[in-house]
């Protein structure tokens, strides 16, 4: 294997490449949001109409930042399951007694179930609506039309949680994994990452509850 | 903490043991319960296990084998993880600082060895700890053959970086770090000796190559890799800081930009 | 058996003293660096000594296999050390050189030490510096960038280098990552887990060694063209002493056993400040550095008996003893002074605590000047480390110490060369007698240790390989077979007996007669009954032990009953060198040689000399030899501290 294969190979490679999609990933996720908003900007459903319209406007570019995004998610999904097995194997004979010293969170120990949970989310994400014909047609009335249902709601609801979840930990673990830290801004980074993390699961939550509750009446 | 309790004597308390017995490596192992009804709040918690031992003797039994040596905080040798706990309840402290006054009169403490198939059981509560020899092998140091050394302050060293490289430097080898890791990973202990030389002008020629061989090393060991729970942190005796964790990151991701240094080859640690 | 040697030959060069390393080093031969690797060093023990040894050898480019009896090298007992490392740089520009830190240390080891060795010693103390810094050590720095010292152990002058509170750690830790690169690049075999037992002796030289590996109990044959022994002091002789538990004379014994001369057994150091022993189940002893006499007040009360908590206690009944007996030098005075001062307010029945054995030392004078800030920024690790033992606050409460065994400076006997009187035997570091007399000044054990690995004995080995026929020798010849067997047979002995006493109880029995009779104090009479009473425990130990046999691999029980037993075998030679020397010096206190006002009082005309014994058996008498002691530098004078 040649240097650079085996860099990114060892336990620190693999790292520095889940932090840096996970920014990525992050990344797509403001844009993603930002579009979203505009279902509640403009109740007509007009502007998120034109907002697609506009993305689809790129044609196969489109096509292109999808696979790029994809493979992002790929490597990020395919890190996490070598990680975690690895780490799994890593300790074969159990403690039989365990107790952590609370420097663990929830959102640490559970990175691994909240992105499995996550990646089932985005499957049905894009059964939803990107691999609906019909979303393109329509998107807000499709979105309306799915949002509104208690059931799909509630996952739409639990999935923005447990994003959030995902990233109280990730969001400051990605920037240790890349090696960026420093004793002044580390509580800041900590603080920032909590809030990032709350602020992205109020902002996805709003929609189901935006449909569910408000829209209705 | 005020009243001179060290003479108290009194206090005898009655304390449960359940204590991991395995023969020898690869060697089911079991949980046994053994009870002392006499501990003075005193005792260091291995002056207890000592003082087990010469109870098993006494029965006839085999004793309860354990890593120790300086028995003042220092060495590393102390791998016990106790109620689950790297070095037991307290921080900053090994098992061999840990005193009996922590616990009261009827408690029950589980004792397992530090857990990681890296640092595979060797009888009991001992483990082999060997793989840290080997990373430090590979490239923990700075290639100073004897005699090669110019005047002491011909390099000079700002007082900051000096004291940051001395609080990585501090660490102790334990392993504990490993042992508390739920990914049974041994990024601080590597992270602390990376940092260390990272942070000092002497370190600064092997410091890409250092990084690479080390964190390779590692992972042949099998150890897992991190996730940053910061567990280690906490069940550091010595308070090393994954800041140093994160230095030793930047490095490994500055080194992909720099021109290939070779790395060494295999170690003889027997 | 070698044949013994017909005198003893310290090899110490002629000429002006300042040159004398030079012109020795110049006369040692030289091997051809294609040639080193023919040759194979074996290094018993990775401390300073063998850790630096091992490296600086492999640099070289001998080929080394390094023995050691922790898990990991890293462990060796000088990481223990607290305090700092002397050099004689002279960066404070306060008056030191390397005539000063040679007559301090001359002096400071009561004129028992070889003047040439002493002077190496000191110029040698400078590079060391510059190695260690080089390898990276992170030694404590002034704002400019520099290397910061300090004043220790009531030295005039700022001479010692430190790393926080660890600096014994730190310097280990950076040559055992030098010995470590040389593991690494494959010049280096590394053994950890062995326990060294015996010494092969093949045609009057050192050949090879018999280690028992730890884990599995096997015996493994190794066979050398030199042996280094680098296995430490022998404190734990006493059971309580501030040494790790592995720490042992097994090595050196096993060595002298098989030849090698035993110099001045009877020189041990006691630590004056040392956390006093708080129960029977006391496993080991913690040292308080020395540095905290610089800002405390050593004291007792006045009244016996005294029901008052210490700080309700006034001045006026309180007994500043040392700075009542040394006025000028207070609680400064050298170790052994402070330490029998202490003993003589507590055998007078002025001590305090349950037991009646610990003093107080106050910091409460401190810290009304300088601000608990002060006494924290400069101590605050120590007490910690102090309230976590005890669970007292010494920022409020006195703390409570008394004197333990902390250093021994006997050890087997060397030359200049470092060579036993076993050719091609060599011995480094605590484990030799060389360099400190009868009492070792604070932080000189780092830098001895680390001089002898890194600047001596890479250049005098180079006499032995280069000097001697060294024929091949092979782990299966007869010596090595007659030497396992000798070494499995003790071993199948101590399992045999069935006895029923533990051992540990024989070494702490063994430990309170050696503190009792040949402790701080020692008299004649004394010496004798404790002779008696060793003779007797060691025939009960061999009758009388219990040892689990349920292990014949890894069998922790079984490897500290091997260390008893020699301990009673080597702990009758300690009396015998005890009993022979009937003055005072340094750490060696006989009642019987002393002045009107209770000092020790050196006897030059009769015992200016090294006593050097021969083994001859166990049970049997050895043979002193005496390497006279000859002083052209530094004129011997009795130290006063008044």
């Amino acid at each position: 294997m040649s240097r650079f294969g085996k860099a990114l190979a060892s336990s620190v490679g693999k790292k520095i490449v889940m932090g840096l999609s996970g920014l990525m990933l992050l990344g797509f996720l403001v844009e993603h949001l930002h579009g979203n908003l505009k279902l509640i900007e403009d109740p007509s459903g007009a502007a998120f109409d034109d907002y697609v319209g506009f993305l689809k406007s790129f044609g196969p570019l489109l096509v292109l930042a999808e696979i790029g995004l994809g493979l992002l998610f790929s490597a990020h999904v395919y890190l996490a399951f070598r990680l975690t097995l690895e780490n799994i194997q890593a300790r074969k004979q159990r403690y039989v007694v365990r107790n952590n010293r609370g420097a663990s969170t929830v959102g640490s120990v559970s990175m691994f179930y909240t992105g499995a949970i996550i990646l089932g989310y985005l499957l049905k994400h894009l059964i939803d609506f990107r691999l609906d014909p019909r979303f393109f047609d329509a998107p807000h009335a499709a979105v309306q039309a799915k949002l509104s249902q208690p059931g799909h709601a509630a996952v739409y609801l639990l999935a923005a949680i447990v994003l959030g979840i995902h990233l109280s930990h990730g969001f400051r673990s990605a920037f240790q994994s890349l090696g960026l830290s420093h004793p002044r801004w580390n509580p800041l980074l900590e603080r920032l990452g909590k809030f990032v993390a709350f602020l992205f699961a109020v902002g996805f939550a709003a929609f189901p509850m935006y449909y569910l509750f408000i829209r209705e009446r | 903490m005020s009243a001179p309790s060290h003479d108290a004597g009194s206090g005898r308390m009655r304390i449960t043991l359940k204590i991991w017995r395995q023969e020898g490596p690869n060697r089911p192992g079991k949980v046994e319960t053994h009870f002392l009804p006499d501990v003075s709040p005193h005792m260091s918690f291995l002056e207890m296990l000592d003082v087990l031992n010469e109870r098993l003797i006494a029965s006839g039994l085999d004793t309860v084998a354990f890593d120790h040596d300086c028995r003042e905080g220092i060495c590393g040798a102390c791998s016990l993880v106790i109620d689950g706990r790297a070095h037991g309840p307290e921080a900053l402290t090994t098992a061999c600082q840990l005193h009996m006054r922590h616990y009261s009169d009827g408690d029950t403490i589980h004792v397992e060895p530090f857990r990681a198939n890296a640092f595979p059981v060797l009888k009991d509560l001992m483990v082999d700890r060997s793989a840290f020899d080997r990373i430090i092998s590979a490239g923990g140091f700075v290639s100073s053959p004897t005699g090669s050394a110019p005047d002491g302050n011909a390099i000079l060293v700002p007082k900051p970086d000096a004291d940051r490289a001395m609080d990585a430097a501090a660490c102790i080898g334990c392993g504990a770090c490993a042992a508390a890791c739920p990914n049974a990973s041994a990024m601080l202990f590597v992270a602390a000796k990376v940092a260390h030389l990272a942070l000092l002008p002497q370190g600064q020629p092997e410091r890409e190559r250092r990084a690479l061989a080390m964190v390779h090393a590692m992972d042949e060991e099998g150890f897992g890799s991190c996730t940053n729970h910061f567990e280690c942190m906490a069940a550091c005796p010595k308070g090393i800081s994954v800041e140093s964790i994160a230095r030793m990151n930047r490095d490994f991701a500055l080194s992909f930009l720099k021109e290939a240094p070779d790395l060494p080859t295999g170690s003889s640690v027997g | 058996m070698s044949p013994t040697p017909p005198q003893l030959d310290s090899k110490c060069p002629s000429g002006p003293i300042s040159e004398r390393w030079d012109k020795h080093r110049f006369e040692l031969k030289l091997i051809n660096p294609a040639n080193r690797r023919k040759f194979h060093v074996l290094v018993v023990g990775t401390g300073l000594a063998g850790a630096s040894a091992a490296a600086s050898l492999a640099d070289l480019g001998y080929r080394v296999s390094v023995f050691c009896i922790q898990d990991s090298p890293r462990r060796a007992h000088s990481i223990a050390a607290q305090g700092g490392i002397n050099a004689a740089k002279n960066y404070p520009n306060d008056g030191d050189s390397v005539q000063r830190l040679f007559y301090d240390t001359v002096k400071g080891g009561d004129f028992r030490a070889r003047e040439s060795n002493v002077y190496r010693l000191a110029q040698i103390s400078n590079q060391i510096i510059d190695q260690c810094v080089a390898l990276g050590v992170p030694f404590a720095r002034e704002y400019g960038g520099g290397l910061a010292n300090r004043s220790f152990g009531g030295a005039q002058v700022s001479r010692t280098f430190y790393a926080r509170g660890q600096t014994g750690q730190q310097l280990l830790l950076g040559a055992y990552s030098a010995m470590m690169r040389q593991v690494g690049s494959g010049r280096i075999a590394l053994y950890a887990r062995r326990e060294m037992l015996d010494v092969v002796v093949i045609d009057g030289v050192a050949r090879g060694i018999v280690c028992r590996n730890l884990v599995t109990g096997a015996y493994e044959r190794s066979a050398g063209d030199a042996v280094l022994l680098c296995t430490g002091g022998y404190g734990n002789v006493f059971y309580l002493s501030t040494n790790a538990k592995a720490c042992n004379v097994t090595a050196v014994w096993r060595a002298h056993k098989r030849g090698a001369y035993f110099a001045n057994p009877c020189f041990t150091q006691i630590h004056p400040t040392c956390i006093p022993v708080s129960g029977s189940y006391q496993s080991k002893l913690t040292l308080m550095s020395e540095s905290l006499r610089n800002d405390a007040r050593v004291w007792v009360p006045k009244q016996k008996g005294e029901p008052r908590p210490p700080h309700n206690i006034p001045d006026e009944d309180r007994d500043y003893f040392l700075e009542r007996r040394y006025p000028s030098f207070g609680n400064l005075v050298p170790r052994d002074v402070a330490s029998r001062a202490a003993k003589e307010r507590c055998d007078a029945g002025f001590g305090v605590g349950t037991t009646g054995l610990a003093v107080y030392m106050d910091f409460r004078d401190a810290i009304r000047r300088d601000g608990e800030g002060a006494i924290r920024q400069k101590y605050g690790n120590l007490f910690q480390m102090y309230a976590k033992i005890t669970a007292d606050d010494p920022y409020h409460v006195p703390m409570r110490i008394y004197p333990a065994v902390h250093y021994t400076m006997g050890g087997l006997w060397v030359d200049y060369n470092l060579e036993s009187t076993v050719p091609g035997l060599f011995v480094l570091g605590e484990a030799n007698f060389s360099d400190h007399g009868a009492n070792r000044l604070g932080a000189s054990a780092l830098m001895q240790g680390l001089a002898d690995g890194f600047f001596i004995v890479p250049y005098t080995i180079g006499g032995h390989l280069a000097g001697r026929k060294l024929p091949a020798v092979s782990p299966t010849d007869k010596a090595f077979e007659d030497s396992e067997r000798s070494v499995r047979e003790r071993i199948d002995r101590i399992l045999s007996i069935g006895g029923k006493r533990t051992v540990d109880s024989f070494h702490r029995e063994l430990g309170k007669i050696m503190w009792d009779h040949c402790g701080m104090a020692r008299t004649g009479s004394g010496l004798a009954f404790a002779k008696q009473g060793i003779q007797a425990l060691r025939s009960e130990f061999w009758e009388n032990s219990r040892v689990p046999t349920s292990s014949a691999g890894l069998n922790q029980n079984l490897e500290h009953a091997g260390r008893v037993a020699d301990f009673l075998e080597f702990a009758e030679l300690m009396i015998d060198d005890a009993s022979q020397r009937s003055e005072s010096c340094g750490g060696h206190f006989r009642e019987e040689s002393q002045t009107d006002e209770g000092e020790a009082k050196r006897d030059d005309e009769r015992f200016s000399y090294v006593a050097a014994w021969q083994h001859e058996g166990v049970g049997k008498e050895s043979t002193l030899h005496r390497e006279p002691l000859a002083f052209e530098y530094v004129r011997p004078s009795q130290r006063s501290y008044k």
